[in-house]
């Protein structure tokens, strides 16, 4: 157990490694950190200043002092003087220290601004979840206890049809009727308390739900009528228990490999659609946050949002492992 | 524990017919089968794969898929079965009569500790608390023969051998005190070494508990000495039925002679052949309209391809000496064979 | 007789087959991450062997949707960037069926428009999964060792990496042309369809017939194109257009957070059009018209894969063990 612990944080700080050094060379590399320092003033060509060739618009700055000042001083604070590697490592120093730095835009730290967004999103993910594993469970249950009649078929349609849904798709439907239509629901996102939270959750958490939900229904369903097979439900059933009796006790538990399996994996997809969710929705959430800073070049935002989404995915997935030891005993033998 | 009547035999089975649903047409897999069954007692039901052993089995415990059809009547301690089926009284089941089935592998639930699956019958059926149900759990894995019964109940079926798995499977059927136990092939997926002790087992708790057991098997001698009656089937009927001396004794039918001379015996003189029967048993698409047996009897004569034998009784003595039928003993073949094994008609 | 072999019952290898759970962990990761890109499988217990008529109809609608998309330009439609071809915000009707948008735009002409980025976006980023994503999983399966570790964990991170968030990264700097996003969507094809052919290739190389040929003397080369890449690959095809439907969805995705394809019109394009609040109200149709397109073809491809993997029987290779 110790040695798959062990084993485990090692991964999560390889994929971490992985995963922000490719977003680090990405920003650096295709977009340039100084301008979103120093602002236009980057683009002056100092060698060309330092050769006598331009002149030096000084004083235009605070302080009075040149621009070329500005620019060096910006480039030892932010260690942009040195090495991309050696830069990664700077700033992969300050992350160990719990210093996830400020973002370049509004001087905010961007520990404050993950703290303010990431609960919102993570208020979805846990809703949209919900909602998915609350509908598929007894879906797939009613689904597989009456396998291959009426219901069990149109089911199968069903989940179909939603799994094409496009999630923005299914969002400006669900905002169309719910929203614009039947005004059940307000279209901005209302924080001040928890129950209209909730209440502000419900259509973006549904839209992520529902076609997690059709993918869960279908795998749990599978796995279900796999274990009906099996000799023990037979000898549940010649105990006298009931049908309900050995769905539940006995049936369902051994069913759900694929699902926390798809559970675990279906968070990084559901992270990426909270982007966009986020977006019709106007959530004030981490994933909002992560494209403006995208888009505005505000690397420290970028890396810290990076971080804490990997973050998530790796710990999911661990959790989904620790969750198997916990259905299936035989797993805990080779853990 | 019941209240059941004195008078009469504890299951009576009447006509019972099992018609399968499949994509190629009604499938029949057994077909007007009838036994009575005494309290106390214990029946051997024997018969090769797809004889309609194990099919009789599920029909008796409520097991079949929604698509077979039953046919017949099956009466236990008075009570109509089938009309309990279909008034979904389950309960009746695991409390009245319940199962042992063949692979102890896979008739545990592989998530669940053995502790609760014993105890989950007496829980459910029999309103007991978790603490009463857990100490009658641990009496019944001492009972049934496993060594330090109280560290197993915490214990997951994977971390147990075959034998102790059927153990455990023969307590968790036993838990709530059943009238009737049906073995279907209960040692045929273990060793041959522990066969035997779960044989005796069986013997052994079948006589203190006063129960009956239907004890269902391929092998004709594991029934021997255990069984008090045997029913020999085929293609889905009876081929023989009686007494198990009896049936030993006077042996009727062609194929329950076949089946015989398949085991090997510790008494016969070493290198006698082991005769196997020619051919592969008929599908159950295939039965209905002749002896099932005749594509493979050595005995057969053109009459036996003409019509399905009637079970009937097996006249006392040589064949047609004198008048006298044995009331218990049935065969359901037309050619009587001498006890020399050659046909004589 | 007591070993007489009986059909339907079970044979002492599968009995053992339920206690081989030191694989189950890998066979359940192979199986989900599958499970996961293809959204489960569909009609499984569907009997005999034919493709069945709601895939010839998935088909059909396909080609109807690619030969709109290409003879777009020779089609009777409206010049789709026309401004004025009907009023505001019309209603679906004889002339605009799919009614016109706020700047009297005719919403199917920009619909059968819409559908040549979409497409090409999507064809060419699962092209390129395949290609690259093949290769690598190939690699990985068949050298194992050092490679397979390397490459799986390579795989693992990318899939970790929110994939939006990645192509965010690409095209919020190297901006929005058609070129970009489809190769960065092409990118993020690469790990999934690499896990698969790996995964895949590692049953495939321990076959006989791939023993052989190492036997006779093959190179790795010849082995890899001869025996694997046929058996690896072509039964991908079906996830080939699966994984077309979530770059399709994908691209709609980059729409939404501004960075569709500048140049041109997507499905997606349209439909956050469609969806400012205001000409929801007004409206619906000229967001619903493409969604609705978007809908059946991904219903079509989604099918259509599904119903194609089965038939080259896929499924054994990612449940075997």
């Amino acid at each position: 157990m110790v040695g798959f612990v062990v084993r485990r944080v090692a991964a999560l700080v390889a994929v971490l490694l992985a995963v922000t050094g490719l977003a680090f060379g990405a920003m650096n590399v295709l977009g340039d950190p100084l301008f979103n320092v120093v602002g236009f003033i980057a683009s002056v060509d100092c060698d060309a200043v330092a050769a006598g060739e331009v002149d030096d618009i000084s004083g235009q700055t605070a302080g009075g002092r040149g621009d070329c000042e500005v620019i060096a001083e910006a480039r030892r604070e932010h260690h942009l003087d040195r090495a991309l590697p050696i830069r990664y490592g700077y700033w992969l120093g300050d992350i160990v220290r719990g210093d996830l730095g400020t973002s370049f835009k509004n001087e905010m730290p961007v520990r404050e601004v993950i703290g303010e967004k990431l609960p919102k999103s993570v208020l979805l993910m846990v809703v949209a979840q919900v909602i998915a594993v609350g509908l598929a469970v007894p879906w797939a249950v009613a689904a597989a206890y009456r396998a291959h009649r009426p219901f069990d078929r149109a089911s199968t349609v069903g989940t179909f049809g939603l799994v094409a849904i496009p999630s923005f798709a299914l969002g400006v439907i669900l905002f169309y009727l719910f929203v614009v239509r039947w005004q059940i629901f307000s279209s901005r996102y209302d924080d001040t308390d928890l129950w209209s939270r909730l209440r502000s959750m419900v259509l973006p958490g549904l839209t992520l739900g529902l076609p997690a939900a059709a993918v869960y229904m279908r795998l749990l369903r599978t796995d279900l009528l796999t274990t009906l097979q099996e000799d023990f439900v037979l000898m549940a059933r010649a105990k006298g228990m009931s049908d309900q009796w050995v769905m539940f006790r006995h049936v369902l538990r051994p069913s759900l490999f694929s699902l926390v399996t798809v559970f675990g994996l279906s968070t990084a997809g559901m992270i990426g659609g909270s982007l966009v969710v986020e977006q019709i929705f106007s959530i004030p959430g981490l994933g909002r946050a992560l494209v403006e800073a995208v888009i505005r070049d505000d690397f420290p935002i970028v890396l810290g949002g990076v971080v804490v989404v990997a973050t998530g995915f790796v710990v999911v997935n661990f959790a989904v492992d620790l969750l198997y030891t916990l259905i299936d005993p035989r797993v805990r033998a080779d853990g | 524990m019941s209240t059941a009547s004195a008078a009469g035999p504890l299951l009576s089975v009447q006509d019972l017919g099992v018609t399968f649903g499949t994509a190629d047409g009604p499938v029949r897999a057994v077909d007007g089968v009838s036994f009575d069954l005494t309290e106390g007692r214990t029946l051997g039901i024997v018969g090769e794969s797809g004889s309609g052993k194990s099919v009789t089995a599920k029909a008796l415990m409520n097991l079949l898929p929604s698509y077979a059809e039953v046919e017949g009547s099956i009466t236990f301690g008075g009570r109509d079965l089938r009309a309990l089926a279909a008034a979904r009284e389950r309960h009746f089941w695991g409390v009245e009569l319940t199962m042992v089935f063949q692979d102890p592998m896979t008739s545990l639930n592989p998530v669940k500790r053995i502790g609760e699956q014993i105890a989950e019958c007496l829980r459910v059926h029999l309103g007991r608390s978790r603490k009463v149900a857990t100490a009658e759990a641990l009496d019944l894995l001492e009972r049934v023969g496993i060594p330090e019964p109280r560290k197993r109940l915490r214990q997951y079926p994977h971390e147990l051998s075959g034998g102790l798995r059927q153990r455990v499977v023969i307590a968790m059927a036993l838990a709530c005190g059943p009238r009737l136990l049906i073995a279907d092939e209960p040692t045929t997926a273990l060793d041959v070494t522990v066969q035997k002790h779960i044989l005796d087992l069986l013997d052994d708790l079948r006589r203190e508990r006063a129960m009956s057991m239907i004890l269902i098997t391929h092998d004709l001698g594991v029934v021997k000495g255990r069984a008090d009656d045997v029913m020999v089937m085929y293609g889905g009927r009876t081929m023989e039925s009686a007494e198990t001396p009896t049936l030993f004794g006077r042996m009727h039918h062609p194929y329950t002679r076949a089946l015989l001379e398949t085991i090997p015996r510790i008494d016969a003189p070493a290198h006698t052949r082991l005769v196997p029967i020619p051919g592969r048993p008929p599908s159950p698409a295939e039965v209905g309209r002749s002896c099932p047996f005749a594509a493979r009897c050595r005995h057969r004569i053109d009459d036996c391809l003409d019509g399905v034998p009637p079970l009937v009784p097996v006249p006392v003595g040589a064949a047609g000496a004198e008048g006298a039928e044995d009331a218990s003993h049935h065969s359901a073949c037309i050619v009587s064979v001498g006890s020399d094994g050659r046909g004589d008609s | 007789m007591a070993d007489m072999p009986a059909p339907g019952e079970r044979t002492p290898d599968q009995r053992d087959s339920h206690l081989h759970v030191q694989d189950l962990g890998s066979e359940v990761s192979v199986r989900g991450s599958y499970e996961a890109l293809l959204g489960g499988q569909v009609f499984d217990d569907s009997k005999g062997s034919r493709l069945g008529v709601f895939f010839w109809l998935a088909v059909g609608w396909m080609g109807l949707v690619v030969v709109a998309a290409v003879t777009a330009p020779w089609l009777p439609l409206a010049d789709p960037d026309q401004t004025g071809f009907g009023g505001r915000l019309d209603a679906p009707s004889g002339d605009a069926w799919f009614g016109t948008d706020g700047n009297g735009r005719d919403v199917f002409s920009r619909t059968v428009w819409g559908a040549r980025i979409s497409l090409v976006v999507g064809f060419v980023a699962i092209a390129m999964g395949m290609v690259f994503g093949g290769a690598l999983g190939i690699i990985a399966g068949y050298f194992r060792g050092v490679v397979d570790r390397l490459i799986s964990f390579v795989m693992f991170a990318m899939l970790a990496f929110p994939g939006l968030v990645l192509a965010l990264l690409f095209i919020a700097t190297l901006g929005s042309s058609l070129t970009i996003v489809s190769v960065t969507l092409g990118l993020l094809a690469i790990a999934p369809v690499g896990r698969l052919a790996r995964a895949a290739t590692l049953l495939y190389a321990e076959r006989e017939f791939v023993q052989a040929s190492r036997l006779l003397g093959a190179s790795h080369g010849r082995i890899i194109v001869r025996e694997l890449l046929p058996n690896v690959l072509i039964p991908m095809s079906g996830l080939a257009l699966l994984g077309m439907a979530l770059t399709v969805v994908a691209e709609g995705g980059l729409a939404f957070l501004g960075l569709s394809v500048s140049d041109g019109f997507s499905w997606g394009k349209l439909i956050v059009t469609g969806a400012a609040p205001r000409t929801l109200r007004e409206g619906p149709w000229v967001a619903m018209f493409p969604i609705g397109a978007m809908f059946l073809t991904v219903l079509a491809l989604n099918y259509a894969g599904d119903r194609l993997r089965w038939f080259m029987d896929v499924r054994e290779l990612a449940f075997e063990r």
